[in-house]
């Protein structure tokens, strides 16, 4: 008698076998990713407001260990003592926030029922219904509280949390996705002591700012001009890099017949971007390929950086008294304007997104709606290292109070706010072809031609917001 | 003559230990084979659908981020096969794997004959040996990493290098990686092969040395030869490893400068978890298996081939 465990498998019925094996994930693969949330919680919550509506809940949330995470750390208690809602916080360090993040929303898990996240992640997790439409909820007002006040929020920041996932559509376009707890603009924090020593003052041009750094180069005391971002990362690109660029009147997408057309190979962007590795290479960090903000602002703090051009936030932590070499010595600059006085500045925020697939919205809301309130971001801000509070309200008031000895911070910060807004034209291939972008400066830097790097780069990456 | 047996007829092996074996019945022996597969049917499984599934996802477009899943056929290995970040990655990999095996190879087997002789300081260091294959590769990563920084690193100290020599600029990024691969991995082929020296017969030895034969004659022509399969199976080991090497790499560069050191590996990565493109990532995957695949048979001969050598120069 014929056995399967007697007789050797023939080459078919292997094939068939796995050809059946096949299609199950594929069959899964078609019907599984893609799918958007549609069962929006808010309408289930009536009557009046009340921040006990979800007492006895317990909230988790994911957060990377930050300033702002650090200032609002203690505060958790306050609001377990007005809601009734315990907060549970995992901290994931951010070299790995975003991959942890990545995973759990891309499986549909509903472990964490809030995150901080970026404005430009509203069109990554947008799209595929990640995020809960938050509109339903700021509506509501049996959900939000008379005092929340949202139109308090600095408007470049309430636009920066809207799309409506349309290719070449503006942000602040569709709906509300995240809601907007800290921000930072992106200027030029120098060492003011050594500054005044030499009599110098901050450039107000970019090719100024590129003499000036190398002047300041001393790599035999173990000093250098600039400081700025130069990781294999989309991060290298948002600050410094992306607001200068457009100071410069460079973009990095053209919409063009209905069509996203990059842009960052046009000959201002070509010429700015061989000026930018230029001034890495003979002004800024030895091994810049690796550098992250934490580098550049630990740089400014320990004397080693003259310069750092990043965010104001980042680097104002580094001037408060006992938290570095260089505290108190630290000043602000708004940075180069363009050729035609522009102050363009791209600004990042740390904002707060709910996830669609919790089964705590309401107490996720509450938890928001706390967090980025007047108050606690009243007392955030008088712990001293809370920069730049997203509500006008507490900047007008508190923030401008605990400033002090901040030379220059204010001053930089009313000029930019104007013509602040994220710079970066939405889409959903963002983090890709961002990096790619990072990538093609690292190899303009390592030597290669800037305009055949970045022609290739605008090639590839029209085809992939497009495609 | 009658006999009462059912089933099987039953002979003098059916003994075990003197006694007759228990008798079984035709349903169980029928069960028997399908009950004890079991075990090894479930490891099968989950062995063999994540990797068919993975196989699927190459002939999707399927997106994390994105709906409207569908089947593209082989658009997705056309795609990667006309990127040069594809061939790019292939080079690095290939450079990167052949380089740092026969670097750990050559330096595994000085270090076995060095420790082969017998003294107190042979007998310490093959106990330090061990050390860098205690440590995780992603650690030995982060402390390689602080120990390149220029500006407090101490190898610059060291070599008087100042604060402008970068080990991971984009020339030098990739060798550094491949020291540090050398690093972890030397002491490994250094145990193997010491294995294997000390395996060695001694009277092929003793007759060369009757026969006035030096100690370089002896090596080339009999030590080698029979510690041949020894260093072939490390360099089986070492180079099936080297060429899916990720951690370092991610630890030390994340690729980079450019795509200086962006191996097939990180590039699977950096396409499945940090951009959602999981059909990408999944063709690189492929792909890479398909290469690991199609060496390892080749090696695995040539070990064959190498084996039998060695038990001729045996005989």
């Amino acid at each position: 008698m014929n056995s399967p465990f007697t007789e050797p498998m023939s080459r078919r019925r292997l094939l068939q076998g796995l050809g059946l094996a096949a299609t199950a994930p594929l069959l899964a693969a078609c019907v599984g990713p893609g799918q958007s949330s549609t069962n929006n919680g808010s309408n289930a919550v009536t009557g009046s407001f009340d921040w006990k509506k979800a007492k006895g809940t317990t909230l988790k949330v994911l957060q990377t260990p930050h300033v702002y995470q650090q200032t609002y750390q203690p505060l958790f208690k306050e609001f377990t003592d007005l809601t009734g809602i315990e907060v549970v916080a995992d901290l994931v360090p951010e070299a790995d926030y975003y991959t942890k993040l990545n995973t759990e929303l891309a499986g549909g898990s509903a472990t964490h029922d809030a995150f901080m996240m970026g404005a430009y992640w509203v069109w990554q997790y947008g799209p595929p219904g990640w995020l809960e439409d938050l509109d339903p909820w700021i509506n509501n007002t049996a959900a939000t509280g008379a005092e929340f006040d949202y139109p308090d929020f600095f408007e470049g920041l309430r636009t920066s949390m809207k799309w409506d996932f349309k290719l070449g559509d503006a942000a602040g376009t569709g709906g509300t996705y995240a809601l907007p707890w800290g921000f930072e603009l992106n200027n030029i924090a120098y060492n003011k002591t050594v500054f005044d020593q030499k009599g110098i003052k901050p450039a107000e041009t970019f090719d100024n700012l590129i003499q000036l750094a190398i002047d300041l180069t001393d790599r035999g005391n173990d000093r250098y001009g600039i400081a700025f971002r130069g990781s294999k990362s989309w991060a290298t690109i948002h600050p410094g890099f992306m607001t200068q660029l457009a100071r410069e009147g460079g973009k990095d997408y053209e919409v063009k017949d209905g069509k996203l057309t990059a842009a960052m190979n046009s000959q201002v962007a070509v010429d700015f971007t061989k000026k930018w590795a230029d001034l890495a290479k003979k002004a800024g960090p030895t091994s810049w390929t690796t550098y992250e903000y934490p580098n550049c602002t630990g740089d400014l703090g320990d004397g080693k950086a003259m310069m750092v051009y990043d965010a104001d936030s980042a680097t104002y932590p580094k001037n408060v008294k006992g938290a570095s070499k260089m505290a108190g010595q630290i000043a602000w600059h708004p940075g180069p304007a363009g050729p035609g006085g522009s102050m363009a500045t791209n600004l990042w925020t740390w904002c707060w997104g709910m996830n669609s697939k919790s089964k705590n919205k309401l107490a996720a809301w509450l938890f928001m709606q706390w967090a980025a309130g007047k108050d606690a971001m009243n007392k955030a801000v008088q712990s001293g290292a809370f920069a730049d509070p997203v509500r006008q309200s507490v900047f007008n008031g508190t923030f401008k109070q605990t400033l002090g000895g901040f030379p220059g911070y204010l001053e930089a910060f009313e000029a930019q706010v104007p013509e602040a807004k994220v710079l970066f034209t939405p889409q959903t291939r963002f983090l890709e072809t961002t990096e790619d972008w990072a990538v093609a400066v690292q190899s303009i830097y390592g030597g290669a031609d800037a305009k055949t790097t970045l022609d290739a780069l605008a090639t590839s990456n029209t085809n992939k917001v497009n495609s | 003559m009658s006999t009462r047996q059912h089933g099987a007829m039953r002979s003098a092996d059916d003994t075990v230990g003197g006694r007759q074996a228990p008798t079984v019945s035709p349903a169980r022996r029928k069960w028997r084979p399908y009950i004890l597969s079991i075990p090894a049917t479930v490891i099968l499984i989950g062995i063999l659908y994540p990797f068919v599934q993975g196989v699927g996802y190459t002939f999707l477009n399927y997106r994390a981020t994105e709906g409207n899943v569908h089947f593209i056929g082989l658009s997705n290995y056309l795609q990667v096969f006309t990127e040069p970040l594809f061939w790019g990655s292939v080079r690095t990999t290939l450079v990167f794997a052949i380089v740092a095996t026969v670097l750990e190879t050559v330096l595994g087997v000085i270090i076995a004959l060095l420790l082969n002789r017998s003294s107190l300081i042979g007998k310490i260091f093959e106990k330090v040996l061990i050390l860098p294959l205690m440590i995780a590769p992603v650690i030995a990563g982060v402390i390689w990493k602080l120990m390149f920084n220029p500006q407090f690193g101490i190898l610059n100290h060291i070599f008087h290098l100042g604060s402008t020599f970068d080990f991971l600029s984009e020339g030098r990024a990739l060798w550094s990686i491949i020291m540090v691969d050398a690093w972890i991995y030397t002491p490994f082929v250094a145990i193997l092969v010491l294995a294997g020296v000390r395996s060695l017969p001694k009277e092929p030895f003793e007759a060369s040395a009757v026969d006035g034969a030096g100690w370089f004659y002896m090596f080339r022509r009999l030590m080698l030869p029979m510690m041949w399969p020894y260093i072939l199976v490390a360099v089986i080991f070492r180079f099936m490893d080297c060429l899916k090497v990720f951690d370092i790499v991610y630890v030390l560069t994340q690729g980079g400068p450019g795509h200086a050191t962006s191996t097939l590996q990180v590039n699977a990565y950096i396409n499945s978890i940090i951009n959602f493109n999981y059909s990408g990532g999944a063709t690189y995957m492929f792909i890479l298996w398909i290469i690991v695949y199609l060496t390892a048979q080749q090696l695995v001969k040539l070990l064959g081939r190498a084996q039998a050598r060695a038990a001729g120069s045996e005989a």
